[in-house]
């Protein structure tokens, strides 16, 4: 019992993990996607639509296997044990970036002109702009469906199983399969749902503090 | 003599696609003097300010402040000065918009403060007393902590002011400054336009409100579809021979 408790407590530590380095990536990588989107270049915004078409219209299972066995497919390159959670951190990454730059776009672009204007003649630079007056008030507004896709990451980060990562869900399917039970399955639900009632709250919290103004 | 002219605009011409909007605008301002600019919607107001403050790239003509070339009209084409020149010649120059633009995540006083620390580079405490100064002048010394959300329209309006003159401007300029407001709103802002006329502020002022451009202006440009019909002192304008001049003066004064 105290095994089987302590391997999915292993497990947790990974989903945990898979969990915070894919928005430690994701969130910035997003907004320079989402620039990419907005770029005058038309060659740029051209490839940056591919690249979110794809991430958003294809399954991120198939994506994970796709950066797993890549190197060795593609490149010949022999895969080594420690790439696989590394596989899982760049599929998630580049996955979550695509739907944070859309995101972004829309709450950069649902900011009114007139803040671009006032800023430009009072001096402002365009970067002072950005990062001092609209990106501000882009993170209030695109909060709540950022938390949505947080949500929705953490019971994401269960996909990693496909590639035999030693998350949560692989964990908790093992045991189960083993002891003929699904008890070990209602214990991994019940960490999921945890899980995402904290992230909830904690991005609750960051709306309130947003909340002093409209 | 024309180092006098605070800003000058000369044969600004401007175009939206195929549409013409303004077809050949002059204007000087000299100093201290307030110039109103009045005119049916439509005819090119607005986008003659956009232009002057550079907000929007004039086709072709010259814009000139002290003296400072911001653009210059060279085979028919505007030509712009470099990046730095650029923004050393805004500095010349404040715009207060119909709708106020003020930055809403910041508190009245950090709208106030923010863009001298940040852009002008004046220390912290020093434009904190200033805008403090300012809020003082305008009469809003209890909402320095406000946010724009809990301010009526003129409150934001007159903080929209001081934001401006934080900066120390030459010139004003007002696009339509009480549009955007209710009736019994109109007079606390009108007031703080008029106070900085009686103190020599140089303003530009694009208004719908005749008798206040009246009172308050050294001169009054009559601007439609695109050109300078008429331009004079108020009572000049307001006794004009123009069918078209009285015709716009009578509709709007009814």
């Amino acid at each position: 019992m105290t095994t089987t408790f302590s391997q999915l407590l292993s497990g947790m530590v990974v989903s945990v993990e898979i969990f915070l380095l894919t928005l430690l990536f994701s969130l910035p990588l997003g907004l320079l996607v989402a620039f990419g989107r907005m770029s005058k270049n038309r060659i740029l915004q051209g490839f940056v639509k591919v690249y979110i078409a794809i991430m958003r219209g294809t399954p991120l299972m198939l994506q994970l296997i796709v950066v797993y066995f890549a190197p060795f497919y593609v490149f010949g390159v022999k895969i080594s044990q420690s790439y696989r959670f590394v596989a899982v951190i760049i599929a998630f990454s580049i996955n979550y970036a695509a739907y944070f730059a859309e995101i972004y776009r829309a709450g950069i672009e649902s900011i009114p002109i007139g803040q671009y204007e006032a800023a430009a003649v009072l001096g402002y630079s365009k970067s002072q702009t950005f990062f001092k007056i609209i990106f501000p008030q882009v993170i209030k507004r695109i909060l709540p469906p950022v938390t949505n896709e947080t949500i929705t990451l953490v019971k994401d980060t269960s996909l990693a199983f496909v590639i035999a990562v030693a998350e949560m869900f692989t964990i908790a399917k093992q045991i189960s399969a083993k002891q003929a039970s699904v008890s070990a399955l209602m214990v991994a639900g019940l960490f999921y749902f945890v899980f995402n009632y904290v992230v909830a709250y904690i991005m609750e919290m960051f709306e309130k503090k947003l909340s002093y103004y409209r | 003599m024309e180092e006098n002219n605070l800003l000058r605009i000369e044969h600004m011409k401007k175009h939206f696609g195929e549409t013409a909007v303004l077809h050949d605008i002059s204007l000087k301002v000299d100093k201290g003097e307030v110039v109103s600019v009045i005119g049916p919607s439509g005819s090119g107001k607005s986008t003659l300010l956009r232009c002057a403050t550079l907000l929007t790239e004039m086709d072709d003509g010259n814009l000139i402040y002290e003296g400072r070339k911001a653009a210059y009209s060279e085979g028919g084409r505007s030509v712009y000065a470099c990046k730095d020149e650029l923004k050393e010649i805004k500095r010349s120059f404040g715009l207060v918009f119909q709708n106020f633009n003020l930055f809403p995540h910041y508190s009245v006083l950090q709208n106030i403060t923010d863009a001298p620390v940040s852009v002008v580079g004046m220390g912290r405490e020093e434009a904190t007393a200033k805008a403090r100064e300012l809020l003082n002048m305008l009469g809003l010394s209890d909402k320095e902590d406000a946010y724009p959300c809990e301010l009526s329209g003129g409150q934001q309006q007159r903080v929209a002011i001081a934001r401006a003159l934080a900066l120390e401007p030459k010139l004003l300029f007002f696009d339509e400054p009480t549009s955007a407001l209710d009736p019994e709103l109109t007079g606390e802002v009108l007031a703080v336009i008029r106070r900085l006329a009686k103190e020599h502020m140089t303003m530009v002022i694009v208004t719908h409100e005749m008798d206040f451009a009246r009172e308050v202006s050294d001169r009054i440009l009559f601007i439609e579809k695109g050109y300078v019909i008429e331009e004079g002192t108020p009572d000049q304008l307001f006794a004009s021979e123009n069918p078209r001049v009285r015709e716009f003066i009578g509709r709007i004064r009814r």
